[in-house]
């Protein structure tokens, strides 16, 4: 692990060798299909691609006056404010669903954000943590994908995106980065998901949600999630969870935005808003709201008797 | 107990649906100027008939000084269970309240009791309607119909009479009224002399609900049940 | 680090509680009642602070008792919680307060009708169809809001639970191993095997 560290600081003894072994086309640990195919030998000499530190002893106390952590110093983990984001792989393709709501501390600050960054009609980025920070990197990154289907004469796969998109935050570790972010989409392998944050950790899976919501998104999820659902299924399923985060999270809220990827490409399903959800549901008929759902049922159950005296 | 049997009449009956409860006001004389009381607070004089609670309704009959005060510490231990258990207060631990509070001036010497009994007509989610009694020695027990003050022999000889089971409560209305004006000592019947009260569910909330009958209510009522004076015969 | 449920269905209230007792990260027990049986219609299932619990709960339970025998009758569940709550209100202006997160759930004899009580330390009451107290609620009230059946029979509520531990045990990172599981309705309260 330090020695993974210490081969992204962008100085010190190490940096230098490796920019040297860089230049030398001695990468060995790097795949390929990140840096090393021919079509992208320009991308080597670059290195990993460097973002201006500010050029004061510490920058990682000098960021924290211009973030929120100056409040708290101890919360390193921006992550678990404000957002509710999921996706999921099924039979038919991948399902990204997610909130709208920005918040400052107690203060909704915006409630239609999009938190799903078109990278390219393939690949979905999710936004949770910083959204300047996902808005930007998955930008970058968006650039960096063009870049390799024009060396490569292919698309990059989602897994090498992902990749790329983890070795670069993790390069800015500790220095106040914060995302957590799902790129979603399909390749040859067919749909993939993967998790990566600002921690530097990048996981595959079927079934991801990031954000403060996202154990209530996860109950719902968890227990309507089969691999063989139906189209509509899936993104009814999607809907719901959302529709729970903002429910029950204060964080998280205002509208659902929701996507399927198939073969062809992600697809924009629509825009929900939660409390249309809450009262009336998608098609206008069946709220998602507990109290909507159970009105005039009761758990009292008087015997025959006194319930003809009630009446 | 003496000044019991000698105070106006407070008759109560428990109904399938309701308790209904009746006093007799003594007019102490000609003079005495009443029409501070035409309207009353929360209905009737205030006299007799009393709301202890939003549950329950007594009436009083003794020492009407003692009474004020034990009506006075009923309200207030109703209050207490209810800040406490967020609940209206049982009728019966209501009227066990007050007869531990009498019970304790009868042990020791150089207190004077309570002269005062009680009926309780009152509704809980445990026992429904209900009707108690209390005594000054604080001693209490529920009824089926029961009377106390002036005349209360006679009168519960004919309530026992004429009392009949599951009776609703417009015919405990009627029943008491009958009853109240034959032992009465006034040949007819009048808002000036008689407190009413009613204790039904409201049909909407299923809630308890305590009527106690404004002066033109009473006329009203007696009008209706053919007890009342002749209206010509009502100027005075 | 506790997690408790509580469900109610048709006439009855489902009281779930993990078992295990911890000190720092070490499990000292693991067949802990946690759900306090207070009166032939009432149970009480407590979390918080070590010592507090047990303590708080007790003595509520004596309480409660001690209501029973004064009184002609017990408390029905709603006055019961009412009378808990301020307990803890008043325990918290006190020099030292219980930390004790509690879910009351009674059957209502006169009423026939099952009650349910969340609680926390601060003095909070609500009354809710469904509750459920530390780590488990985050994955819990979302998949509750969404399975939820207030007319459910004793099988539909034990299957809904069954969801919500086993949610629990996917997503939580110290997710407890068992539960008690207690139910009261018309008839009284008895324990359940899940």
């Amino acid at each position: 692990m330090h020695a993974f560290a210490e081969r992204f600081s962008t100085n010190g003894a190490a940096a230098e060798l490796r920019r040297a072994k860089e230049i030398l086309g001695e990468d060995d640990d790097v795949s390929d299909v990140m840096w090393g195919s021919s079509g992208g030998f320009g991308s080597l000499v670059n290195g990993v691609p460097k973002f201006a530190v500010p050029s004061v002893p510490d920058p990682t106390s000098f960021l924290r006056m211009h973030t929120d952590d100056h409040a708290d110093p101890s919360c390193r983990i921006k992550i678990k404010h404000g957002t509710t984001t999921l996706a999921f792989r099924f039979k038919g393709g991948v399902i990204v669903a997610v909130d709208s709501r920005a918040t400052a501390g107690s203060y909704v600050a915006s409630g239609t954000v999009k938190k799903v960054i078109e990278i390219n009609p393939y690949l979905l980025g999710t936004m949770a943590g910083g959204a300047a920070d996902c808005q930007y990197w998955e930008t970058y990154l968006g650039i960096q994908c063009r870049l390799h289907e024009l060396r490569n004469r292919e698309r990059i796969s989602v897994a090498a995106a992902s990749k790329y998109l983890s070795n670069l935050v993790y390069s800015y570790k500790g220095m106040g980065l914060s995302m957590g972010t799902m790129i979603c989409g399909w390749d040859k392998t067919g749909p993939a998901i993967f998790y990566v944050d600002s921690d530097g950790t990048r996981l595959k899976g079927d079934l991801f949600s990031v954000g403060s919501g996202s154990t209530f998104a996860y109950g719902v999820l968890d227990q309507g999630y089969r691999w063989d659902l139906t189209d509509e299924e899936a993104q009814e399923l999607g809907r719901r969870s959302i529709y729970a985060a903002g429910h029950r999270d204060a964080f998280s809220g205002n509208t659902i935005n929701l996507y399927h990827v198939k073969e062809d490409g992600w697809k924009f399903i629509g825009n929900y808003d939660i409390s249309e959800m809450h009262y009336n549901g998608p098609g206008g008929a069946d709220g998602y709201g507990y109290d909507v759902r159970v009105q005039g049922r009761t758990s009292a159950n008087p015997p025959p008797e006194a319930a003809a005296a009630q009446a | 107990m003496e000044a019991i049997s000698h105070a106006g009449t407070v008759l109560g009956v428990l109904a399938r649906d309701g308790v209904v409860l009746a006093a007799e006001k003594k007019v102490t004389g000609k003079l005495l100027d009443l029409s501070g009381v035409k309207e009353g607070g929360y209905g009737g004089s205030g006299e007799k008939i009393f709301s202890l609670n939003a549950n329950v309704v007594a009436g009083v009959a003794g020492i009407t000084a003692d009474a004020n005060s034990l009506v006075n510490y009923a309200r207030q231990a109703a209050q207490r269970h209810l800040l406490h258990y967020n609940e209206d207060i049982p009728v019966e631990l209501l009227a066990q309240r007050l007869c531990d509070l009498k019970q304790g001036y009868t042990q020791y010497g150089g207190l004077r009791p309570f002269g005062v009994s009680l009926l309780y007509a009152g509704y809980d989610p445990h026992y429904h309607f209900q009707l108690y009694h209390s005594d000054p020695s604080g001693n209490y027990s529920g009824w089926k119909a029961t009377c106390i003050g002036a005349n209360s022999g006679t009168a519960q000889s004919l309530l026992k009479q004429e009392y009949k089971e599951e009776m609703g409560v417009e015919d405990a209305v009627a029943l008491v009224l009958r009853v109240m004006s034959k032992t009465m000592d006034s040949t007819t019947l009048g808002s000036e002399k008689l407190e009413f009260a009613t204790l039904t569910l409201d049909p909407v909330t299923k809630q308890p609900k305590a009527k106690i009958y404004k002066p033109a209510e009473v006329d009203a009522l007696l009008q209706k049940q053919g007890l009342g004076k002749k209206e010509d015969t009502e100027t005075r | 680090m506790d997690v408790s449920f509580a469900i109610t269905g048709k006439g009855y209230v489902i009281v779930a509680a993990d078992t295990t007792a911890a000190r720092s990260i070490v499990k000292m027990k693991t067949d802990e009642d946690k759900i306090k049986v207070l009166s032939p219609h009432l149970l009480m299932a407590y979390s918080g602070e070590p010592g507090d619990t047990v303590q708080f709960a007790e003595f509520v339970e004596r309480n409660i008792r001690l209501y029973h025998i004064r009184n002609p009758h017990g408390l029905r569940p709603q006055s019961a919680a009412s009378w808990i709550r301020r307990t803890l209100a008043d325990s918290l202006r006190s020099r030292r307060p219980y930390s004790v997160n509690l879910l009351l759930g009674g059957y209502d004899t006169s009423e026939h009708a099952p009650h349910l009580y969340w609680m926390d330390y601060l003095g909070t009451m609500v009354e809710v169809p469904f509750a459920a107290h530390g780590y488990g609620a985050y994955f819990a009230l979302g998949l509750l809001d969404r399975y939820h059946d207030p007319e459910g029979s004793l099988e539909d509520g034990l299957a809904t639970l069954r969801r919500c531990i086993d949610e629990v045990a996917k997503r939580l990172v110290v997710a407890p191993g068992q539960y008690k599981v207690k139910v009261v309705d018309k008839d009284g309260v008895r324990e359940i095997a899940l």
